[in-house]
């Protein structure tokens, strides 16, 4: 994208990157998206990337529309399936660079196991994962970070699924970076996804997000954006803090901050390209006739 | 020629498809002829029944499988008595002596080939290469192909290092043949199954 | 560990280049006829999950890939093989998956997907009896209906080792000519059987690449179809903004819901198949000139009905087979034209019978109809179809 030698700074700069054609947008007032839309869009502009050669991938959900509103290729509209998408883009198309925006439910529900896969491979992308703690954009059900005993639409009584620490589940699994960071702390917010976006490797940023429309009346019992980024805000531990708490101490709160940032070769494919180990076809055909092939289920 | 069935059992690991592969490879390479190669097997990694059936023709062939075959290998017992109902009664049989020793089920106009098969790839140091010391005894036997037609076709199908082994044992099945008299029994014309196979 | 991956990942620079057309006569199983033919028409990202009988598709794919500069992944499930397929396709590759029946299930919305945006996509079902790998024809009306919405499906059904190869050159061709998935109905019997393959030279084989736009960014639509009823591509990461989305799109690719852009588009999509139907739905025929009764096939089924209809033939029946090279979308023209023209017609299928409704739907009871079908793991012999129609006055 061209650099406008003459700015009108009457504008907000990141207008540029944005598709005016689809406004008003669809987020409810006080959704969080829209934050996690600027502060990627911040992100972009500071470290200069050229959005013509990136690709958005999302999936289903209130977050899955964040990419609808900007000037950018977007793959949109399967629910689960992002990192999947991501794999074939990123594999095909090295010089892509690949962010993909999921929801709580699309990225560690129905998209479990595409994000284990894809930390475990190092996967060349970026996931922003944005945690409303709810199913928001069906109506409001319990999810997977769903806080235990919440009131949602599909626990009516309090939920009884205790909830997963993505992050957690992502340093495990092999993510080369991953941080957590809130709607309510804007400036931590920019720069883990600036960081993100530098970073070569499976990348997570969880964004703890307000969904004042569902979660916040079903399970906190207020509609108020501003009362949802104080209960944020209030369950939020920095890391350095969190270190010297007992776990008993941390009951009920999210640690927030970078839990890794390492290196590792990322994913280029299934195959081992090595010389070394290099078949012809007649070797393909024997290894199938000579035994192997007559002897599998 | 007239289409031929020609079915290849025993049991999993003894290189049962294998054979099979070899030798539609070589009527089809070598010699132009149309081949079709079905199998089945069990799930079992190893061991458990397998069978190969090797349809072949100087014409296309459709129908890609038979209710009777005209040829029957079987490198074991319990594949000679699974598959034994399916040959002519009229058809050729070729057993691994060492490992099928009860042939009370072999009808008497069945032309009948005990091969030591297994007992010749030991004495030349794997018994692995049992299918193919059967192999050649089958080449000699039914004339369908030479050995140079059988070693291009093994140079295709079988990785390099066991490449000297393997003709080494189609060399001795393909001997045996020639001395049945001492190392077989044969009861009718050895040919007619080959091309003599009725539709 | 992963030292030791780092270190060999460099020697990645040292790849073989291997040729992608193996052209000559070869004795080669019909999975690895489908690699073949894939490679041929210009693979070059294949994804897949293990399943018999298709594992040879992959396995082939994972050896033959590297060595042409393609991309391999074995997908953590059936969901990751065919997404990825679909992102592969829209960043530009010619792309391919395999499965047998169960993981065929897993591939709807996939190819809703596919179909949604169109994406061209190739897709390989082995059909295999519920979790054994043993012979059907099973999966037909699945192929057709499988995914959600609207769609017309183009599926290929081969019957011999040769027509894996050459229509798995035929389906990266028609997907890349109406961008959308295309499906290669195979079976277990073909699958695992080996046969004389001839691979033409790679000069006689046509490849069918993508129409690329050559539109400037603020003049292109990216669903706006040309007359043949397909938009021109532009990919990702060049600067076309486009929404590749499975929500009702209008040509601009904009989301929001009118039932109007709706409408015309779910259309166009199914349109741009059908409207060429007579093109893409060829038929093989045999001594069908004098026939009064006919016997249609597709897929495998075909070669037991040729056996059986020169038996008839010997016997002085007038009796011809037709040969279904795409049961989707279904040739209209061909089978009514058998209704008018025949005494009978019979439809020889290895399930319980559910293609052979289309069949005599097209006939339109201008002609007697019956059914042959069986679903015992093993293809029709000639003898039992033969048996079959003896108790069939048009041909007792």
């Amino acid at each position: 994208m061209a650099i406008d030698p003459q700015p009108d700074l009457r504008i907000n700069p990141l207008r540029k990157y944005v598709r005016e054609d689809r406004m008003p947008h669809f987020f409810c007032p006080g959704c969080g998206c829209g934050q996690v839309l600027s502060s990627f869009l911040r992100g972009v502009d500071a470290l200069g990337l050229d959005i013509d050669r990136m690709t958005a991938v999302a999936g289903v959900g209130c977050t899955a529309r964040i990419p609808v509103y900007i000037k950018m290729d977007t793959l949109h509209g399967v629910h689960g399936r992002t990192l999947a998408w991501a794999t074939g883009i990123r594999l095909h198309s090295p010089e892509t660079k690949v962010v993909v925006f999921a929801g709580d439910g699309d990225a560690v529900s129905i998209g479990g196991n595409h994000f284990i896969h894809a930390a475990r491979r190092n996967l060349d992308v970026l996931m922003i994962v944005v945690n409303n703690f709810n199913f928001a954009m069906t109506g409001g059900q319990v999810a997977p970070m769903t806080p235990a005993g919440s009131v949602t639409m599909t626990t009516p009584y309090g939920s009884g699924e205790p909830p997963f620490d993505l992050c957690a589940l992502a340093v495990a699994a092999g993510a080369t970076y991953v941080a957590r960071t809130a709607t309510p702390h804007i400036a931590r917010m920019d720069q883990a996804i600036k960081k993100g976006l530098e970073h070569s490797g499976f990348g997570v940023v969880e964004v703890l997000s307000q969904c004042p429309t569902h979660f916040g009346r079903y399970a906190l019992g207020s509609g108020s954006p501003e009362k949802l980024l104080d209960w944020i805000d209030g369950i939020c531990v920095p890391k350095n803090r969190a270190d010297s708490m007992t776990p008993e101490e941390l009951e009920g709160k999210l640690v927030t901050g970078e839990f890794v940032h390492r290196s590792r070769p990322v994913f280029r494919g299934s195959t081992f390209i090595d010389e070394s180990t290099f078949i012809n076809e007649s070797d393909v055909a024997e290894d199938n006739a000579a035994g192997k092939g007559e002897c599998r289920s | 020629m007239r289409t031929t069935s020609i079915r290849f059992s025993g049991f999993g690991g003894q290189g049962i498809i294998l054979s099979a592969v070899v030798l539609g490879d070589a009527l089809v390479i070598q010699r132009g002829l149309y081949a079709a190669q079905t199998q089945s097997y069990g799930s079992e990694a190893r061991g458990g029944q397998c069978q190969s059936e090797l349809m072949v023709s100087d014409k296309p062939i459709l129908t890609p499988i038979r209710a009777f075959n005209d040829i029957l290998v079987s490198m074991f017992q319990t594949a000679l008595d699974s598959y034994i109902g399916s040959l002519r009664r009229d058809g050729t049989l070729f057993v691994d002596s060492g490992l099928v020793g009860d042939l009370g089920r072999v009808p008497p106009e069945t032309a009948r080939h005990e091969v030591p098969a297994t007992e010749t790839a030991i004495a030349l140091g794997n018994k692995m290469v049992a299918n193919m010391v059967m192999l050649g005894y089958f080449a000699g036997v039914t004339e369908m192909l030479n050995l140079e037609q059988l070693d291009a076709a093994l140079a295709e199908n079988v990785r390099e290092r066991f490449l000297d082994l393997n003709k080494k044992a189609i060399r001795a099945g393909f001997d045996l043949s020639r001395d049945s008299e001492t190392n077989s029994r044969t009861n009718a014309g050895t040919n007619n199954g080959a091309n003599g196979g009725r539709r | 560990m992963e030292r030791e991956y780092a270190k060999n990942a460099k020697n990645a620079k040292n790849v073989k280049k291997e040729k992608r057309v193996l052209t000559g006569v070869h004795f080669m199983q019909g999975n690895y006829a489908v690699v073949e033919g894939a490679l041929a028409a210009g693979c070059d990202f294949f994804a897949g999950y293990p399943i018999t009988p298709a594992n040879e598709i992959s396995e082939g794919m994972s050896k033959r890939l590297p060595g042409v500069g393609g991309i391999f992944l074995q997908g953590e499930d059936e969901l990751c093989s065919i997404n990825a397929v679909a992102g592969a396709s829209l960043a530009g590759a010619k792309a391919m998956t395999a499965t047998a029946s169960a993981g065929y299930d897993y591939f709807q919305e996939g190819l809703e997907y596919g179909v949604a945006v169109e994406a061209p996509m190739v897709i390989v079902d082995v059909q295999r009896c519920r979790g054994e790998n043993f012979a059907t024809q099973a999966d037909i009306m699945q192929v057709r209906w499988g995914p959600a919405g609207d769609h017309e499906m183009i599926v290929l059904a081969p019957s011999s080792v040769q027509e894996l190869f050459d229509f798995t050159v035929r389906a990266f061709n028609l997907a890349e000519e109406y961008r959308t998935p295309v499906i290669v109905l195979s079976e277990t019997t073909i699958a695992l059987m080996r046969e004389r393959l001839v691979i033409p030279g790679e000069d006689e084989i046509p490849v069918v690449n993508r129409k690329w736009t050559s539109k400037t960014p603020d003049d292109y639509l990216p669903f706006q179809a040309d007359p043949w009823g397909v938009p021109e591509f532009a990919g990702l990461g060049r600067g076309y903004h486009t929404i590749y989305s499975i929500n009702p799109h209008d040509e601009k690719g904009s989301i929001e819901w009118d039932p109007d852009a709706f409408e015309r588009l779910y259309t166009r999509i199914p349109a741009k198949v059908a409207k060429h139907r007579e093109k893409i739905s060829t038929v093989q025929r045999y001594r069908l000139d004098d026939a009064k009764v006919a016997l249609v096939a597709w897929g495998s089924e075909a070669r037991p009905c040729l056996d059986a209809m020169e038996v008839l033939r010997e016997r002085g029946k007038k009796v011809g087979v037709m040969k279904l090279d795409v049961p989707w979308p279904f040739p209209e023209e061909a089978v009514s034209e058998l209704g008018r023209l025949m005494d009978l017609v019979v439809t020889v299928e290895m399930n319980v019978g559910k293609y052979a409704g289309e069949i005599e739907r097209a006939c339109n009871g201008r002609c007697r109809t019956a059914r042959v079908t069986k679903n015992r793991g093993m293809i029709h012999s000639p003898e039992e179809i033969l048996e079959a129609l003896g108790s069939l006055e048009e041909v007792r």
